[in-house]
């Protein structure tokens, strides 16, 4: 049986994330959805984790503390420098620099993180997408095959789509 | 431009996208007109530096002892400004302010051309422009290492980490609203949008890591914002220089920043408003909020004028108090009184909430903090070199053309590099704007009944 996407818009979150709960129960097809604003309750049905983006983030944070040490310690060690006979390491100003290389590197790993794990830079259209959903409207785009097309169509119908539309994969 | 359409009492997202896409339109020839003076100043200000580092910092007004005069005054007072936009961007979010959402991209906006601006001077201040790569952290030819108890490469770390964590937040809050500008454009402008937005198209999977990234981020910047200022103020407190070295430098500073930072930014969004045609998405609420921080700023930093001279009273050291003598009632002295009557005289204006929400009166306040806040910089900074401990050094000071025309010239890079990027790029974000929808709806309405009463 050959696959078919159905591409439905909604005008608002509430009735997008029903739909999406409406459709993880009756197990029917895979789905992706689009939306102008990033909504919880969209979140909340499709139930995944939290992004792994924030370990991305701790990562960068933990290098910039260790290239700070690296940095600061390497470099006392490098060109001795005895100011007045105290202790060679100065912990005080090295914590200025571990900090501020720990938010560097946390928020460039962060923002790295974003861009490879959305699969950003793309070049290609996401099936079905269109650009009210950048705009006003939510969608689901059920791919599935075509004999649960009608049952995956009065999902949508009645969990309050406002546009329900067939098209070929 | 063609006249504003007025969005209805509630509006909806598309309105919202309607209003922003608009002022992304081509611009009219007055406008090209602003962006060439701006940057004719510009050229000017080059040609001064140009000369400058041909002939030396002689040309400037330097002098033993005032080796930092405007040029460094001009540093703090950018990177002061700066600040406001992180605090709107992250700290708000972080407390989920409701008003932050028509602002935060404005006032972002600002702060990277505001540290972009305040990169230039200490370079600028340079005498040997060409070896100002002696700053980062790489051994010479004697493998001699950069002193990391030095102040100095403290605040390169800060003020770049600062100027690049700014710029990344900034970069990831526009994509998802070029996205839709790029849906709205055609011609060369839809391929400038689309190589922007980088595919960006709203899919559950790119909002899941998005929203975290942009919290986790917002969290990092959170206590940066707080460092970059503090390790700014230690440029001097480090000193033993009186006037100086002080222990409520940093939080003083960051007050300060804060304060003229906010300022700055009712300065600029004011007529931004009114010649953008985005009166219905800049509410008075929004500008009512924006003058509560100002206020609250200022009366910290009238805490800090009354501290700083309380410690030097009470610690008895003769020097410190000859200092502030001189601040406050030698040659110098009318700039001290400017400073005070500036930052704290007249924001207590704002305690009156009528003058909170009429918008030249506001307009004219901040114009009033912008100028007390360099002067204040100017008075901590040139004003504490000119008395030291040695009265046979003791001197004064006065700027060249030179450094009064880079100063007029950085003023205008600032302004042309904001005008272009409020005409090429949405100055409002179109995406917290719509989540926060609820809010604007309630702030348009209640303009709306003013208006009419």
């Amino acid at each position: 049986m050959s696959t078919i996407a159905i591409i439905s818009s909604f005008a608002d979150d509430a009735r997008c994330a029903h739909a999406i709960e409406e459709l993880r129960a009756a197990k029917v097809g895979d789905f992706n959805t689009f939306s102008p604003i990033p909504s919880h309750k969209i979140e909340h049905a499709i139930g995944k984790s939290k992004s792994p983006v924030r370990w991305m983030v701790l990562m960068g944070g933990i290098s910039g503390i260790l290239t700070g040490l690296a940095v600061t310690i390497g470099t006392t060690y490098e060109w001795r420098l005895n100011a007045g006979g105290k202790p060679l390491l100065s912990w005080p100003p090295f914590i200025i620099i571990c900090f501020e290389l720990m938010v560097l590197l946390g928020g460039i790993f962060g923002f790295l993180g974003v861009l490879g794990l959305s699969g950003i830079p793309a070049t290609e259209i996401a099936l079905g997408y269109n650009g009210r959903f950048g705009e006003d409207r939510f969608g689901i785009v059920v791919r599935c095959d075509e004999g649960d097309a009608a049952r995956v169509e009065s999902i949508m119908k009645e969990s309050g789509a406002e546009e329900v539309v067939r098209e070929g994969v | 431009m063609a006249a504003a359409p007025k969005i209805n009492t509630e509006p909806s997202y598309r309105d919202i996208d309607r209003s922003v896409l608009r002022v992304m339109e081509p611009a009219g020839r007055a406008y090209w007109a602003w962006i060439g003076f701006c940057f004719t100043l510009v050229a000017i200000a080059g040609g001064f530096w140009a000369r400058q580092i041909y002939s030396g910092l002689g040309v400037t007004g330097l002098r033993q002892p005032v080796m930092w005069a405007i040029y460094i005054t001009n540093f703090v007072f950018w990177v002061g400004i700066a600040h406001s936009g992180t605090l709107i961007s992250a700290i708000l979010f972080l407390f989920r302010t409701k008003w932050r959402t028509a602002v935060y991209r404005a006032a972002e906006t600002m702060t990277i051309f505001a540290v972009a601006t305040a990169g230039l001077f200490p370079l600028i201040h340079l005498g040997r422009v060409w070896f100002f790569y002696w700053l980062l952290p790489y051994p010479n030819q004697r493998y001699l290492q950069p002193d990391f108890r030095s102040p100095l490469v403290w605040d390169a770390f800060a003020v770049s980490t600062y100027l690049t964590i700014s710029a990344l937040f900034w970069t990831m809050g526009l994509i998802p609203d070029i996205a839709n500008a790029r849906e709205a454009a055609t011609g060369w402008r839809k391929t400038f949008y689309t190589v922007l937005a980088m595919g960006w198209q709203g899919t559950d999977r790119q909002w899941r890591h998005y929203s975290m990234a942009y919290l986790l981020m917002a969290g990092l910047a959170t206590p940066l914002v707080l460092s970059v200022h503090s390790v700014v103020s230690w440029d001097f407190a480090m000193a033993i220089n009186p006037g100086w070295h002080s222990t409520i430098f940093a939080p003083y500073f960051v007050a300060g920043a804060i304060f003229s930072g906010v300022a700055m930014v009712i300065t600029l969004l004011i007529p931004m408003r009114r010649l953008l045609g985005i009166e219905d998405l800049l509410t008075e609420w929004h500008f009512d909020n924006l003058a509560k921080v100002v206020l609250l700023t200022s009366l910290v930093v009238s805490y800090a004028y009354i501290t700083e001279a309380f410690m030097t009273w009470y610690a008895g050291d003769p020097i410190e108090q000859m200092t502030f003598h001189m601040r406050y009632f030698g040659p110098w002295g009318w700039m001290y009184w400017v400073m005070v009557s500036c930052n704290c005289v007249i924001p207590l204006l704002l305690f009156s909430p009528r003058i909170r929400v009429n918008l030249r009166a506001l307009w004219v306040i901040t114009i009033f903090v912008n100028i007390g806040m360099w002067f204040e910089r100017f008075v901590i900074i040139a004003g504490s070199l000119t008395a030291n401990f040695e009265p046979s050094q003791w001197s004064s000071y006065r700027p060249s053309l030179t450094e009064i025309m880079i100063t007029v010239g950085s003023f205008a890079w600032f302004l042309g590099l904001f005008s272009l990027f409020s005409r090429f790029l949405p100055i409002i974000s179109m995406t917290e704007l719509k989540e926060g929808i609820v809010w604007l709806r309630k702030a348009v309405k209640r303009d709306r009944v003013r208006a009419a009463a």
